[in-house]
């Protein structure tokens, strides 16, 4: 016997794709459609980012889809050191990109001129609240602590590693964002003591894009 | 040797961003803190000896400054003009959302101020981290200075945003307060964020803090804020009065003078 049982399973395995193009049953179908739904949420990148209002740094995974891959939706982890309050945070962040268009530069530069991000980032401690605790009398604050919306808009340029020095990575992007959040534009709308450069930071990323 | 380049580039590179304290912004509630720290400290040293062999004290009183930054600004451009005044009380409520950087753009407007401050904790200061933050700029939450003969009393009245492990009011503070040597002329005013039967305050105990600090020698008065609105009330019928300033965005502030025999207070509008 020169065929052990796992060389059997192994050759089952590589032929099994062959079986299925060849019959192309309901099962077959439905066992397609559903690799390809679970394909589509396989991160397609890692991003890590620096401020933002956000953390400190935060890195985490996302997919980018449509025609032009215009659009991004990243999940990040983010860690803020405890400075002057009482505990380290972790901040969890919600981010929709749109980034309209893409301009090569070179064989393996492009840029994209402009980014367009929205974010919801949330502090995870039972601290900060996204309801009013109920010793509140009714909207005693009106907001929450937990939560806050951010604007940004942005810069990238994008290497594009050629296709014999690939690794593990498809292309690197570097990008740069200048945004504000809820609680500064708040701040800032009703008087003219602070300005846009009060309330507008900027925030330094990577994109590692893995297919 | 090239990963430990990288890994040393990537280390200064962050170093030089976090530097850069303005340009970036790593959370709305970081805690993280640039320039003058412990304003109280520093300003009742400054109080205490300025005051020390005055007859009339003379000060204003104002309170939630939050998110009123021109208001604040055109307060303190009207009490520089001002050369008869003493010091400043903020009565709290510096930040509306206890945002980090909400405390430092009131404490850069107030520190223009050419007489002393200080600022009592009010509940928008204690919102996320914001207390943490707020004692380090400003000081403790319970705090008392001297101007001459007269002892002010500072106290955290914001029980709503504290549970049983915080004491609010802080009666063992209290009762520290109580010197056992005492001037012959020794007063005494407190100064809270929210006063008795607000809802911030831990009404269960009302009526026995007005017993406890009715025990500090000639109470003058009670100073507070939160209300937004100019507040003149013998809240417990017991002779005590409670004045409440305004908020900033009001464009008013309270001046009081403490005389040998008794004292006067009015509404200044600006």
């Amino acid at each position: 016997m020169k065929w052990s049982i796992f060389n059997y399973i192994l050759a089952l395995i590589t032929l099994m794709p062959l079986s299925v193009k060849a019959s192309d049953s309901q099962y077959d179908k439905h066992v397609k459609h559903y690799q390809r739904f679970w394909d589509r949420l396989i991160p397609r990148y890692g991003k890590v980012q620096f401020a933002g209002s956000m953390g400190l740094l935060s890195m985490g995974p996302g997919w980018d889809y449509g025609k032009h891959k215009q659009w991004e939706t990243d999940v990040y982890l983010g860690f803020v050191p405890k400075y002057s309050s009482s505990d380290n945070k972790i901040t969890f962040t919600l981010k929709q990109n749109y980034i309209p268009w893409s301009l090569p530069l070179n064989e393996h530069f492009s840029m994209n001129p402009l980014t367009v991000s929205l974010y919801f980032n949330s502090i995870l401690s039972d601290k900060y609240w996204v309801h009013e605790p109920n010793k509140y009398p009714g909207g005693y604050y009106g907001f929450s602590t937990r939560v806050r919306s951010n604007f940004a808009l942005g810069q990238r340029v994008t290497y594009h590693i050629p296709d014999a020095q690939r690794k593990y990575l498809k292309s690197i992007t570097f990008f740069y964002e200048l945004g504000t959040t809820d609680v500064y534009v708040a701040s800032a709308v009703s008087n003219h003591y602070l300005n846009l450069s009060d309330i507008i930071h900027l925030s330094l990323g990577l994109k590692m894009q893995l297919f | 040797m090239r990963v430990m380049r990288v890994k040393s580039i990537i280390y200064v590179s962050l170093l030089f961003l976090s530097s850069c304290s303005n340009l970036f912004d790593y959370q709305p509630y970081d805690g993280l803190i640039s320039g003058e720290q412990n304003i109280n400290k520093t300003n009742i040293a400054r109080i205490e000896s300025a005051c020390s062999s005055k007859d009339t004290i003379r000060f204003i009183m104002i309170s939630d400054t939050q998110r009123w930054y021109d208001e604040t600004e055109d307060f303190v451009k009207v009490a520089n003009k001002r050369t008869d005044v003493d010091f400043v009380i903020h009565g709290g409520d510096v930040t509306d959302f206890g945002v980090t950087k909400e405390f430092l753009w009131q404490r850069d407007i107030l520190n223009k101020l050419n007489v002393p401050y200080v600022v009592v904790l009010g509940n928008h200061d204690c919102l996320g981290d914001g207390q943490e933050v707020f004692e380090k700029i400003f000081g403790t939450p319970n705090f008392s200075f001297k101007a001459n003969n007269i002892k002010f009393v500072c106290l955290n009245t914001n029980a709503l945003e504290f549970d049983y492990s915080n004491p609010v009011p802080d009666f063992e503070f209290i009762e520290s307060q109580l010197d056992s040597v005492l001037a012959a002329n020794a007063k005494t005013v407190f100064v809270m964020h929210a006063r008795p039967y607000n809802e911030q305050f831990n009404n269960n105990v009302a009526k026995v803090f007005e017993y406890d600090i009715k025990r500090f020698p000639q109470l003058q008065f009670c100073l507070s804020g939160h209300d937004h609105r100019i507040e003149a009330d013998d809240l417990f019928n017991d002779g005590v009065m409670y004045y409440g300033s305004a908020n900033i965005a009001k464009r008013s502030y309270l001046l009081f003078t403490i005389y040998n025999k008794g004292y006067n207070y009015e509404v200044v509008n600006f």
